[in-house]
C-alpha cells in the first residue's frame, strides 16, 4: 500500500519538477537510451567525480557478452547484498543458467529481474533523472547495453545509530525506546505499536537538494481526511534546497509563525506519537531526525506528559495542576515580585515586607535591574551549560552556584530574596518543557512591564497573553480547546486526567470521524462472588 | 516625507513607556515603613505631635543572624524600631515637619496601631481621623489603640517577644480580644460607630506597668487596662475590666475565655446574643439573650459532680454574666453614652419612629429598662468526676 502510494506521489512530484525546470541540475536527457556508453556518460557526468560513486562495468548473460554496468554509492548499500545477492548472480548464476532464455536484451532485463535477483524490492524505470535520485538514496541501479531500462534494487545499508532510550521526554514507567535517524526504523517503531492495516505512511521526498525523505503518519479512518489534506498542501508549498531536519518542516508550516506559542508538537517518543495519532492527529517523520512532528498542537499537550497515563489518575492529576503551577510561576513570579517590590509593598504581608525590606537594605541596583540581570545571568549559565563540552560541565555548575548564589549576596549585589525568586522561577521553567522557549520571552517581558507600570502592566501583558492564545490556530484547530471553546467531555484530559476506562471519546475539537475510542463502562469491578468469599474467610 | 507606518507603531509603542516610566515606583529602600502612629496634643499650647514608630529593616537583618557580624546582644531594646516626633499645629503640619528629619518618605499601609495620647483623646481626634479617612493609602483595619498617658511614651515600650513594637502591641490587643478581655477595635469599626451619632465609639485602653526583668532590673510593660468611651470623638470615660466583658458579652463579642465564679473556673466554648428592642407606650425596653456553652475547668469544692451541682455551677454562671452585662449597662447610664448600640437596634426595628427618638437619644437613654436574660450550660466536666480529696 504505502509502496504503490510512494511510486505514485514520486512519479508526480519527479514529472512536476520536470516540467518545471527542463534544464535541471542534470543533463536534459530524460528517457534512458539503448545505448549504455551514451547512458553511463551522462550518469558520470550527472553523479560527478566524487569517489564514492562507483560505476562497476560487468558482462552478463549466459554467455557473458551483454555489457552491463551496476551503480551505487559506496556507503549507502549494504555491501553484503551488493556481492551476494547482485553481483554473484549476475555474473556467475546466469552463466550456469543453460536454458538459454533470449538473446534479446530485452527481455534479458526483464529476466533478470524475476528470476535471477534474489533481492525485495525491483523497479524498473526508464528515465535517468530517477535512476539518478533513487541511487543517491542508497539503491543499486543495473543497466545494460541495448536496453532503454534500468532495475532499481533497494539496497540501503548505512551505518545507523541503535535504538536508544529518550533523552529529552523522559518516563518511569513508559518504553524506553526513541525514534532513530533513520525513517524506515521509525516507521517500524509506529508499525509495531498499531497492527492496524489502516496505519498509513504516506511518502514525499521535500528538499530540492537534500531529497529527504519525509513520511506522513496517520489511521485512516481515524485522522480526518482534510486533515491529512491540509498538511500534504502545505508540505506541497515548500520549495527550499534543503530540510536538514523536521523543525525545518515545522517552521514551513506552522499556523502562526509570529506567534512566541508552538502551534506544531513534536515528540521523540514513538509511544507519545502513536497517543496522538490514535487521537485523530497525524505525525511527520522525517529521515534523519530523531523527532516526530505530531500535528495539530493544542495548548493542554504541553502539559500532558506519557507518564500521566501510565501512573494512577490521581497522582496523575496532581501533577499535572504542579505542572500548570509551575508554568504560572515560571512566567509571573519575577514579574510579580518585582511589581510588588516597586509599586505595591502594602500586599506584602507586613512580616514579610520586613524580612524583604531587612533584605533590600543597601542594594545598589533597582528591582528591575537586579530582576534582569539575575535572569539573564541564568540564561547565561543555561545556554553555556547546554553547549560546553560535557568535560567542562562541572565547571559551569560550581562557577554559576558559587556566582548567583553565594558571592552575588555575600557581596551586596543582590538581595537573597531575589535569588530564591530566579532560582524557583529557573527550575520551574523545566517543568512544562514544550513552552520553556516561550515562558522565558513571556518572563523578561512580565518582569519589565511588572517594574515599568505594576501589577498594571502585567495584567495587561496577561491580557494580551490571552486574547494572544485564544486566537491562535494548529491546523484549524483552536489552541485552548477543549478550555475554550469549552468542551466538557473533553476536560476529563485537562485539568484532570480522568481514569483511562473514562474517556471513551477522542478529543472532538480534532474532529476524528470515528470519534468513539472505547465502549462505555468499563469501570473495574470485582466479581460479587469472591467478595464474599473474603468475608466469610 | 512619506511616514512609515512601522516606525510610528514603535514609537507610539516606546513613548508612552518612557513618558508614563516608572514616576509611581517606588524602591523598598528608600521607605520607612512606619508600624506605629502616635497622637499627642499638648493641653497648654494645642499643639499636635505626631510620633512614627518605624522600622529599620538592617536592624532585623542583623537581629537574625543571618548575616556574619549577628548575634548582637538584645542590649539596646529598641533597636528595631526608630521613634520620631514631630509638632506642628495640624495633623498635616507636623508630617511636613517630619520631612526635615527624616531620610526616607513614610509608608503607611503597613501600619498597625494608631495610638491616641489621653489628653489628645479627650480633647478629640476629629482632626485626625479626618485626615486618615481622607487619605487612600491609609488601611482601615488598623487597631485603634488610646494610651493611658502620651501616645508616645506607650510607643517606645518593648515589646519582649516581637521586634516591631507596634507588632507586638497589636497582637496583645486581638489575644486579649480573643479570650474576651477587651474589644479590639479597628479603624473601620471606630468610623462605623461614630457615623452611627447615637452609638459611642470604643477603644482598648493601653498602661505602661513595670516589672522585675530577668537581671533584676525593672523592664517596662504594656497593658491593656481599660476600655475607652468615646461620646463623638471625644473621650469621656472608660469601663473597667468587669464591664468590658459585661460590654462584650451584650454585642456578641464574647468568643473563648474563663468565667470566674466562687468556687469554680469556667472556660467559655461558645457564647452568643442578641439584643432585642421593644417599644411600648413610647418606652423602650431592651431584652438581652445570651446563650452561653462552657467546660469546667476546675472546682475547689469536694462535692460529687452530680446534675444537681452541675445546674448550680450554671445558675452561678449565669449571675456571673447577668451582673457582668448589669455593671456595663449602669456605667454606660452613668456616662450617658450607648457603648452597646441600642439605638442602631431600634432604628432597624422601628424605622418610623426613629427620628423622633433619634433626636431625644441623650434623654432616653439613661432610663431604657434593660433586661438580661442568660442560659448557660456545662458542657464538660474535665477528666475526673469525683473530687481528689473527699468531704
Amino acid at each position: 500500500m504505502s509502496g504503490f502510494l510512494f511510486k505514485k506521489l514520486h512519479f508526480k512530484r519527479m514529472s512536476k519538477d520536470i516540467h518545471k525546470k527542463a534544464a535541471g541540475h542534470f543533463n536534459s536527457a530524460v528517457s534512458l537510451s539503448k545505448n549504455l556508453e551514451e547512458n553511463l556518460k551522462i550518469l558520470r557526468e550527472a553523479l560527478g567525480s566524487s569517489n564514492d560513486v562507483i560505476i562497476r562495468e560487468i558482462k552478463i548473460s549466459p554467455h557473458s557478452n551483454v555489457d552491463a554496468a551496476v551503480i551505487y554509492i559506496d556507503g549507502l548499500v549494504d555491501r553484503n547484498l551488493l556481492n551476494h545477492d547482485i553481483l554473484q548472480p549476475l555474473m556467475f548464476n546466469l552463466q550456469m543458467i543453460k536454458d538459454n532464455a533470449s538473446h534479446n536484451h530485452t527481455s534479458l532485463i526483464d529476466y533478470i529481474k524475476s528470476s535471477v535477483l534474489n533481492v525485495g524490492q525491483i523497479t524498473v524505470v526508464h528515465d535517468i533523472d530517477r535512476v539518478i535520485a533513487q541511487v543517491l538514496t542508497g539503491h543499486i541501479a543495473i543497466l545494460a547495453e541495448g536496453v532503454s531500462r534500468a532495475l532499481l534494487i533497494d539496497a540501503k545499508g548505512w551505518e545507523t545509530r541503535r535504538i536508544e532510550e529518550p533523552k529529552n521526554e523522559l518516563s518511569v514507567r513508559g518504553s524506553k525506546e526513541s525514534f532513530t535517524e533513520t525513517l524506515r526504523t521509525n516507521t517500524a517503531l509506529l508499525r509495531r505499536k498499531i497492527r492496524d492495516p489502516h496505519l498509513t505512511f504516506q511518502s514525499l521526498q521535500i528538499g530540492e537538494r537534500s531529497k529527504t525523505d519525509l513520511s506522513i503518519v496517520y489511521i485512516k479512518g481515524i485522522t480526518p481526511e482534510n486533515l491529512i489534506e491540509e498538511i500534504n498542501q502545505r508540505l506541497q508549498r515548500i520549495d527550499t534546497d534543503t530540510i536538514l531536519d523536521v523543525s525545518y518542516i515545522e517552521q514551513f508550516i506552522e499556523d502562526s509563525p509570529n506567534s512566541l506559542f508552538p502551534t506544531v508538537g513534536s515528540s521523540e517518543r514513538p509511544d507519545v506519537v502513536v497517543a496522538r495519532i490514535l487521537e485523530g492527529r497525524a505525525a511527520i517523520l522525517l529521515d534523519g531526525s530523531p523527532m516526530a512532528l505530531v500535528v495539530p498542537f493544542l495548548f493542554i499537550e504541553g502539559f500532558q506528559n506519557p507518564d500521566d497515563y501510565y501512573a494512577r489518575p490521581f497522582f496523575a492529576t496532581l501533577v499535572r495542576w504542579i505542572r500548570l503551577l509551575g508554568y504560572l510561576l515560571s512566567i509571573y513570579l519575577p514579574g510579580i515580585f518585582v511589581s510588588l517590590k516597586t509599586f505595591h509593598p502594602e500586599l506584602f504581608p507586613t512580616q514579610l515586607l520586613i524580612s524583604v525590606a531587612a533584605a533590600r537594605e543597601g542594594l545598589p541596583l533597582p528591582v528591575v535591574l537586579e530582576a534582569l540581570l539575575m535572569l539573564l545571568l541564568f540564561e547565561i549559565l543555561r545556554e553555556a551549560g547546554l553547549r560546553m563540552p560535557r568535560s567542562l560541565g562541572q565547571a559551569v555548575s560550581i562557577v554559576g552556584a558559587l556566582v548567583i548564589g553565594q558571592a552575588a549576596v555575600s557581596a551586596g549585589l543582590v538581595g537573597a530574596p531575589m535569588v530564591i525568586v530566579i532560582a524557583t522561577t529557573a527550575i520551574a521553567s523545566f517543568l512544562v518543557i514544550p513552552y520553556a522557549d516561550s515562558g522565558t520571552l513571556y518572563r523578561f517581558i512580565m518582569t519589565v512591564a511588572g517594574g515599568l507600570l505594576g501589577l498594571f502592566g502585567i495584567v495587561l501583558v496577561s491580557l494580551e497573553m490571552l486574547s494572544h492564545l485564544a486566537s491562535l490556530r494548529s491546523l484549524g484547530v483552536a489552541y485552548l480547546s477543549p478550555v475554550t471553546p469549552l468542551n466538557i467531555r473533553g476536560l476529563r484530559d485537562t485539568f484532570i486526567r480522568a481514569p483511562l476506562w473514562a474517556m471513551d471519546s477522542r478529543p472532538a475539537s480534532l474532529d476524528s470521524p470515528d470519534t468513539k475510542r472505547q465502549s462505555s463502562g468499563q469501570m473495574p469491578r470485582p466479581p460479587k462472588s469472591s467478595s464474599q468469599q473474603g468475608d466469610t474467610q | 516625507m512619506k511616514r512609515k507606518p512601522g516606525l510610528v507603531l514603535i514609537l507610539l509603542i516606546i513613548i508612552p513607556v518612557i513618558i508614563s516610566g516608572c514616576w509611581d515606583s517606588i524602591e523598598l529602600n528608600k521607605l520607612s515603613i512606619i508600624s506605629g502612629l502616635g497622637w499627642d496634643i499638648n493641653a497648654k499650647t494645642g499643639k499636635v505631635t505626631l510620633t512614627f514608630q518605624s522600622i529599620i529593616p538592617s536592624e532585623i537583618k542583623s537581629a537574625g543572624g543571618s548575616s556574619g557580624d549577628g548575634g548582637q546582644k538584645r542590649g539596646d531594646p529598641l533597636h528595631t524600631i526608630q521613634l520620631d516626633s514631630s509638632t506642628g499645629s495640624s495633623a498635616y503640619d507636623a508630617l511636613n515637619r517630619y520631612t526635615q528629619h527624616s531620610s526616607r518618605r513614610t509608608f503607611y499601609q503597613h501600619t498597625q496601631v494608631y495610638v491616641f495620647g489621653r489628653s489628645a483623646a479627650e480633647q478629640g481626634i476629629y482632626p485626625f481621623l479626618d485626615s486618615i479617612a481622607r487619605n487612600p493609602i491609609n488601611r482601615p483595619n488598623v487597631l485603634m489603640v488610646v494610651a493611658e498617658k502620651k501616645a508616645r511614651d506607650t510607643l517606645r515600650v518593648e515589646d519582649g517577644m516581637e521586634n516591631i513594637q507596634a507588632i507586638g502591641m497589636a497582637a496583645q490587643i486581638k489575644l486579649s480580644a480573643e479570650y474576651s478581655q477587651y474589644p479590639v477595635v479597628t479603624y473601620l469599626e471606630f468610623a462605623n460607630r461614630l457615623i452611627s451619632e447615637t452609638t459611642a465609639p470604643l477603644a482598648p485602653m493601653v498602661g505602661i506597668i513595670e516589672q522585675a526583668g530577668p537581671e533584676g532590673d525593672r523592664v517596662q510593660k504594656t497593658r491593656i487596662s481599660a476600655t475607652a468611651v468615646f461620646k463623638r470623638d471625644r473621650m469621656i470615660g472608660q469601663l473597667n475590666e468587669e464591664e468590658s466583658r459585661g460590654l462584650l458579652w451584650a454585642i456578641n463579642k464574647v468568643k473563648k475565655g474563663f468565667i470566674i465564679i466562687p468556687g469554680a473556673n469556667l472556660e467559655i466554648v461558645s457564647a452568643k446574643s442578641k439584643i432585642i428592642p421593644e417599644l411600648q407606650d413610647e418606652k423602650i425596653k431592651i431584652t438581652i439573650t445570651i446563650d452561653e456553652e462552657s467546660n469546667l475547668l476546675e472546682y475547689d469544692g469536694h462535692r460529687e459532680i452530680s446534675s444537681n451541682f452541675l445546674q448550680e455551677l450554671e445558675k452561678g454562671q449565669a449571675r456571673e454574666i447577668e451582673s457582668q452585662v448589669i455593671a456595663a449597662v449602669e456605667k454606660s447610664r452613668t456616662l450617658n453614652a450607648d457603648v452597646f448600640g441600642f439605638g442602631e437596634a431600634v432604628h432597624r426595628k422601628y424605622k418610623k419612629e426613629w427620628p423622633v427618638l433619634k433626636a431625644r437619644w441623650e434623654e432616653i437613654y439613661p432610663y431604657i429598662e434593660v433586661v438580661v436574660k442568660v442560659k448557660t450550660h456545662v458542657n464538660e466536666i474535665g477528666e475526673i468526676n469525683k473530687a481528689l480529696i473527699k468531704d
